[in-house]
């Protein structure tokens, strides 16, 4: 579910850092202004409490030898409300991205997007529509129940849009969309199962909280809703566009499936010369390095050099760096 | 001359209607060390934080002179607490950061805070670990980094909410070294009559959310049957008289 | 189930010690500057992941960036390439649907060499070695920099003051929470006999998950406590450590110069 750097084109990952970045930075201006400091530490054992979260796992039926374990993003929006939560999910990815490596460096703001700030809301938003404001039982699993089921396929479905924006892969778009859907359904059934119990263990032990008793009162104005909703509906419109004009698998795709034509001009003139320049280089590289399509061994030299001078760096600097800790060694033992 | 904690009819009540602190009268005097013994659930850290002013109840709580209510500020400086936890005093990312976040709140400059940081490191033995994070510490140095992180405000009064728990017995000797080379005035809340013997000079039992009994240690805590009519023992240290 | 449990505790452990044991160390990378470190390494990712689907080779000369920095940073390589394939499960899957989907034929050249094979399976191999080369660059970054460092140097660099306060909470936290969880783990395991069955299950989760949650709530409002007792009002306030200094000036030239020096090696390779 955490996406890699390598699914991603530079334009595309810039794109959603881009998009994140934004998010992230609006909702913590407003929040600080109006949350109390003593949420602070809280938000932030309650991310530390995710990552423990993740690691209680239990039996899967039907399924022997598996287990499922919680994503938790929709039970902390719902304890929480959707701001913070946004924030404290953003946070928990940025650290299993820097500190456990799940997930690129380029791939936040998508991983960000995915996991945090479109669940947060979207099962938030849910959530409040079927409790509409009243805390009886059934209401609260019945909203929660759904809140996860929806909110977890929507963050999967983002992932081929990015992925096949990016051009990288060579699934068909259709393929990789469906096993998702699929397999995140189940997923967001067991998430939105165990929701529902640790609800229901919180409803007895401290029912304070989930009755929305540690969510502050922050609002975002109305302007701010609209002109991100129209922001969405434009990038939205353009993608499915992009997806519907016949090149299902992205830009790159269609460059490949013409290598009689070097010459071919890309579908999207783009104004920015940093990407104008990388897609002639795109252009240019029919003939792909590493192997000859039209027979040249120039090609094919060279990378055998390349491979074999970068194997012979590493070796010198691995000496080097090994006698230079043995001496560092030798001169401490002996003072 | 001022006190340095003046309690008078001091009551509180938790929010379910349980109440915790019945008509506390306390008087603590500069340069004491203050034992407040007692058993589990007789109200020693709910005093403890009614001190420092994070309690609202009926009565006064005045603190060098200064009242709890409206005072917040100064009374915080005044008074520096060690929680039951030390975990839940290290919150930031390493030893110097936390020992640092007391002045820095204060409003001192940075050159003086890192003066107070090195002065209140060295104090409790701690200078080689400024820059490690809270989790590299063991149980004993987390106790000693937690005072340090109140130290370094120069309060005049400390208080402890079980300083001893979970130390073995070297740790536990190191705490008392530490506590008894301190000049400030300490209240600690414990559970071991022997630890509160070796350290405090005065000692204030309660109960029930009572103080039933202050005086010298000495004294108060050989009466036999004081201690063990409310459920504690006498330390060591005093059976057969000295 | 129990295997289940056992793999979690052992993977937790091992990221456990990982991320402390040598950020902690000292060593002329690790006196960089973070926001410097940070940068390049974006930048590095950056031009990495930018270079076209099938060059393969190329990712072995960018390799040795990284490689550089974790063997002058004294962190082992062995184990950082172990690390590598611990975390590379879902990306193999989506790199093996290259030759799945793609099976346009091509020949490969390598030095003495020739042999045949499919477009898809270069996309595979360039997919897998583009991750492993980004990733070698991210422990790189993470192993030779101390985390508080890092967050200090990602407020310098714009990050919102919330979203830095935060991390620094969560990463304090994240150790004595998953212990708090490797405890209840383990007092399941003793009590578990035989099989319970999936709603038994899921009740017994939802218990350990829920007394986790309010074992952290508690936590956070004694935390609070201790930072109003120390004079806490609201503002965050931190001495500031970071410096930009003649050898960061170094670093960044050499990195430059091999990023984009290897990228113009790129392009004569492309004719």
């Amino acid at each position: 579910m955490h996406m890699a750097n390598e699914l991603l084109s530079v334009p595309v990952a810039a794109g959603t850092l881009a998009v994140a970045a934004g998010g992230v930075g609006l909702i913590c201006r407003k929040v600080r202004q109006v949350i109390s400091s003593d949420k602070l530490p809280l938000m932030g054992i309650l991310g530390a409490f995710v990552f423990a979260a993740q690691m209680v796992n239990f039996q899967l039926p039907a399924m022997p030898g598996t287990s499922g374990h919680m994503v938790g993003a929709v039970l902390l929006a719902i304890v929480l409300g959707p701001h913070l939560a946004a924030v404290v999910i953003s946070s928990v990815v940025i650290v299993q991205c820097l500190i456990f490596q799940d997930g690129g460096l380029l791939a936040l703001g998508c991983n960000i997007i995915n996991m945090g700030l479109v669940p947060c809301y979207v099962g938030y938003f849910l959530y409040r529509i079927v409790t509409a404001g009243r805390s009886s039982g059934l209401r609260i699993y019945v909203g929660a129940m759904l809140a996860c089921v929806v909110a977890l396929e929507v963050g999967a479905i983002l992932v081929p849009i990015e992925a096949a924006l990016s051009g990288v892969l060579a699934v068909p778009f259709s393929t990789f969309l469906l096993t998702m859907v699929g397999v995140h359904f189940l997923v967001g059934l067991v998430e939105g199962l165990i929701t529902v119990a640790v609800l229901a263990y919180l409803q007895q032990v401290r029912p304070d909280l989930v009755l929305d008793a540690l969510s502050g009162r922050v609002r975002l104005s109305k302007k701010t809703v609209l002109w991100t909703l129209v922001v969405f509906t434009i990038i939205a419109a353009a993608g499915l566009s992009l997806l519907a004009s016949g090149m299902p698998d992205g830009l790159e795709w269609s460059y490949l499936e013409r290598p009689d034509q070097p010459d071919f001009k890309p579908i999207i003139s783009n104004e920015n010369p940093t990407i104008s320049a990388a897609d002639e280089l795109q252009t240019k590289y029919t003939p792909l390095p590493d192997y000859s399509v039209r027979g040249s061994k120039a090609a094919g030299w060279t990378s055998f050099a390349g491979i074999v001078g970068s194997a012979l760096t590493m070796a010198v600097i691995w000496t080097l760096a090994s006698l230079l800790r043995r001496r560092q060694l030798k001169c401490t033992t002996h003072t | 001359m001022t006190k340095a904690i003046q309690i008078d009819n001091f009551s509180y009540s938790y929010p379910d209607g349980t109440t915790a602190l019945r008509e506390i009268t306390l008087s603590i005097e500069h340069g004491r060390r203050v034992a407040l013994i007692g058993p589990n659930g007789a109200g020693k850290s709910t005093l403890l934080l009614a001190m420092a002013g994070f309690i609202r109840g009926t009565g006064k709580v005045i603190i060098d002179g200064l009242d709890t209510a409206g005072n917040l500020k100064q009374v915080r400086s005044a008074i520096g607490c060690c929680l039951e936890n030390p975990e839940d005093q290290l919150f930031m990312p390493t030893l110097f950061d936390d020992v640092a976040f007391g002045p820095l709140n204060m409003g001192l400059d940075p050159s003086q805070v890192k003066e107070r940081v090195a002065l209140a490191l060295a104090r409790v033995g701690l200078a080689a670990m400024a820059q490690r994070p809270p989790h590299h510490l063991s149980a004993g140095q987390k106790r000693a980094a937690a005072i340090a992180t109140v130290l370094s405000m120069s309060p005049k009064i400390i208080t402890l909410d079980e300083p001893d728990g979970s130390l073995d017995p070297r740790n536990r000797n190191n705490l008392v070294n530490l506590l008894t080379a301190l000049s400030q005035t300490l209240v600690i809340a414990t559970c071991s009559m022997d630890f509160a013997a070796a350290v405090a000079d005065t000692a204030a039992v309660m109960d029930a959310g009572r103080v039933v009994a202050v005086g010298p240690a000495e004294q108060i805590m050989s009466d036999a049957k004081l201690m063990t009519s409310h459920g504690l023992e006498v330390p060591r240290k005093f059976i057969n008289g000295r | 189930m129990d295997a289940c449990i056992a793999f979690a505790q052992k993977a937790v452990k091992m990221h456990h010690a990982y991320i402390d044991k040598f950020a902690y160390q000292d060593s002329p990378i690790h006196r960089l500057d973070a926001r410097v470190k940070f940068i390049v390494t974006i930048v590095f990712t950056a031009v990495v992941i930018s270079l076209p689907r099938t060059s393969v080779s190329i990712l072995f000369c960018y390799a040795v960036g990284p490689f550089a920095v974790l063997v002058l940073g004294g962190v082992p390589i062995g184990f950082v390439l172990k690390h590598i394939l611990f975390v590379s499960p879902f990306v193999l899957v989506l790199a093996l649907t290259g030759p799945l989907y793609d099976k346009t034929a091509a020949t490969v050249a390598f030095g003495p060499w020739a042999w045949q094979t499919t477009v898809g399976w270069l996309c595979c191999w360039g997919i897998a070695g583009k991750f492993v080369v980004t990733m070698l660059a991210l422990i790189a970054l993470v192993s030779t920099t101390r985390f508080e460092d890092l967050l200090a140097g990602l407020q310098r660099l714009g990050f919102p003051k919330l979203l830095v306060i935060q991390l620094s909470f969560l990463y304090r936290y994240i150790f004595l929470l998953i212990d708090s969880a490797q405890h209840i783990l383990r007092a399941r395991a003793a009590r578990a006999v035989g099989r319970i069955g999936f709603r038994a299950g899921i009740r017994f989760a939802a218990a350990m998950l829920g007394s986790l949650l309010v074992r952290s709530v508690d936590t956070a409002e004694r935390v609070n406590t201790a930072m109003r007792a120390r004079g806490f009002d609201g503002n965050w306030r931190t001495i500031n450590r970071l410096a930009v200094r003649g050898r960061d000036y170094v670093f960044v030239s050499a990195a430059a110069g091999f990023i984009f020096g290897l990228y113009l090696f790129v392009r004569p390779m492309l004719r």
